[in-house]
């Protein structure tokens, strides 16, 4: 899903050459897409969510694997954007205003996510009503709300400043707290998995920074895929080393997530407890493909933005997609996997109960477990993917996001 | 203060299956939902565990422990899910319940908690059960209640007094004069899952 997403915008991209008649296209085809999702989702309420793969053993699938990533996809814009401003160091050639607005994007997405997943979404005013203040939800609910008002001030209060109405005093102190808000937006959302003592695979202090890490990875791999594009397409113009710094910025957010899934998978492993069956449901259990196109995507994709010879274009997009890959794929081991493993170790624990045979075992049990999503969870997806591509479309369409020399 | 909780001997336990059924028709769970399952010990449902020809067979009820320090509790972001001062009963209201299924994640105890993923059906066409039960609903988490309704009237959940071996009890664990307290004072017992700090109030004979 993540290749396609990424290859629909670096296709549709270019085509904004022509006088934004192709960026018109863009923008019909997600609205298109966008009411497509809006049918589905209705299906979904009105026939029951028994038209999901999700059941009570798996109860968590696409949407929510969807909302972590697109959280995740949402800080590199606005970290990308802000750092340099907070600490005063020189950016990265004004592409600031772009990367926001895949934040502003990406954080609709994700609130669109958790939104479908809901089984009662008209109840979700009880949310501000009866807010339990000790839950990891609620205080995701909370950061996220904030995070995406802040990233539209943000990016409006650049937009001033360029217009000398907002000082320069002003912004940075609204890119610092943005780049807190930003932190925590990605810690909260690791709080939901990493607070909860039932699953071990989830239950580990690393969660909240290991994600900060992964949401830099797929964040920093969006900016530079949708700069090359609106490059290619003529939208701005960018000096190469700008690249090359946001090529190496990308591969040391890479080196330092995978050396937190080395930590992770040593200390789940050593003790030879327990842990060890998380550790080869990774390695070779039912989510060996997702782990190994994690591992060989993230060490190709750091080659890439190591070795200078290799820093050329086309193979940039490639490293930044197949960090936006990997980071999906790492989504999909935590949550399918965290629901992989049961704590009770008795037979027809991981069975619906009723669904027995003279020869039911374990094995069998677990074969049946292995979550993959209906056709209309991925149609419901991909219509919250496209509101998050209108959205981004329409702020290149109508808001001033272009470098302000090149206006 | 009243801490209602429940001993089952596994000794005694025969696999019946009986108070599972007691517990579907006393609550009028829909089709596909168990609020108590009767795991089976080691490999296979009903399959005995060992090598022949030192074979034995064991059988483990789980239903919703009530916990002391319950994980679902602490998560839910609306506070469907609550604990009952009163009794410890953990409670859920149907008609809050937003099925973001947040505390289904965050049991340890894995398959009590139910979600109806669809419009509630049943074998027989319509709904059964007492009629003090709340109706079950589409689209959000449900569980074991302790069959509140009928601790409300000063009666016993049903799966206490259906179940033919007399395995089940049910008491206050606050009252040390009770006769499960009694029993857990007196007997060696286990709980589900200690290490996970949930201090469960369904104990277990061994």
């Amino acid at each position: 899903m993540t290749e396609n997403v990424s290859t629909a915008g670096a296709v549709k991209a270019p085509a904004a050459k022509k006088g934004g008649a192709g960026l018109n296209i863009a923008i019909g085809v997600s609205a298109v897409l966008v009411v497509l999702g809006i049918v589905l989702w209705a299906m979904q309420l009105s026939g029951g969510m028994i038209q999901t793969a999700m059941r009570n053993l798996d109860s968590w699938g696409l949407y929510i694997t969807s909302f972590m990533f697109f959280v995740g996809l949402s800080a590199g814009g606005l970290i990308i954007s802000s750092v340099p401003k907070a600490f005063g160091i020189e950016g990265f050639g004004g592409i600031a205003k772009v990367a926001v607005m895949t934040s502003i994007a990406s954080t609709v997405a994700a609130i669109g996510l958790v939104v479908v997943d809901m089984g009662q979404p008209f109840r979700v005013w009880e949310l501000f009503v009866y807010s339990n203040l000790g839950s990891p939800l609620m205080w995701d609910i909370i950061v996220l709300g904030t995070y995406l008002i802040l990233s539209c001030v943000y990016l409006w209060a650049q937009v001033q400043s360029e217009k000398g109405k907002v000082s320069h005093v002003a912004l940075r102190v609204i890119s610092v707290i943005a780049l807190v808000c930003a932190i925590l937006v990605h810690s909260v959302t690791a709080w939901i998995f990493g607070l909860q003592q039932s699953h071990e695979m989830w239950h580990t202090a690393l969660l909240a920074p290991w994600f900060v890490s992964s949401a830099l990875v797929c964040g920093t791999g969006l900016v530079m895929a949708a700069v090359i594009a609106l490059r290619a397409a003529g939208y701005l113009k960018l000096g190469q080393s700008h690249l090359v710094k946001l090529a190496k910025l990308l591969a040391v957010f890479l080196l330092v997530d995978l050396y937190f899934f080395g930590c992770d998978l040593l200390t789940e492993a050593f003790p030879a407890g327990s842990g060890m069956a998380v550790v080869e449901m990774l390695v070779s259990g039912p989510l060996a493909p997702f782990f190994w196109i994690e591992i060989v995507g993230c060490i190709a994709a750091a080659v890439i933005c190591l070795v200078p010879q290799l820093r050329t274009n086309p193979l940039l997009v490639v490293a930044s997609l197949l960090a936006i890959a990997a980071i999906f794929c790492k989504r999909v081991q935590l949550l399918v996997g965290g629901f992989q493993i049961a704590n009770i170790d008795y037979a027809g624990v991981m069975t619906p109960f009723t669904v027995t045979n003279w020869e039911g075992n374990m094995a069998q049990a677990y074969q049946g477990m292995v979550y993959w999503p209906t056709p209309l969870e991925f149609g419901v997806t991909l219509g919250v993917v496209a509101l998050g591509f209108l959205i981004f479309f329409l702020g290149l369409k109508f808001l001033p996001l272009k470098p302000q020399n090149q206006e | 203060m009243t801490r209602y909780g429940m001993v089952i001997d596994k000794k005694k336990c025969i696999g019946c299956n009986t108070c599972a059924i007691a517990c579907k028709s006393e609550n009028g769970v829909p089709d596909d939902i168990w609020w108590n399952r009767i795991l089976t010990e080691g490999e296979g449902v009903d399959v005995p565990f060992g090598e022949f020809p030192n074979c034995s067979i064991g059988y483990l009820p789980v239903n919703c422990q009530h916990c002391e320090n319950p994980a679902c509790v602490k998560v839910c972001p609306v506070g469907a899910t609550w604990k009952d001062p009163d009794t410890g009963i953990v409670r859920q209201d149907y008609d809050k319940c937003i099925g973001c299924r947040m505390c289904m994640a965050a049991c340890p105890y894995t398959g009590v908690r139910s979600f109806n993923w669809e419009e509630p059906r049943y074998a027989i066409g319509f709904a059964t059960g007492d009629a003090d039960v709340p109706a079950h609903q589409k689209h959000t988490v449900e569980k074991c209640t302790f069959c509140y309704h009928r601790v409300a009237r000063g009666e016993e959940p049903e799966c206490i007094g259906s179940c033919p071996g007399r395995a089940r009890f049910w008491g206050d664990l606050d009252d040390p004069e009770s006769e499960v307290s009694k029993m857990v004072a007196t007997r060696s017992h286990e709980q589900l899952l200690p290490e996970m700090g949930t201090k469960p109030s369904v104990y277990y004979l061994v």
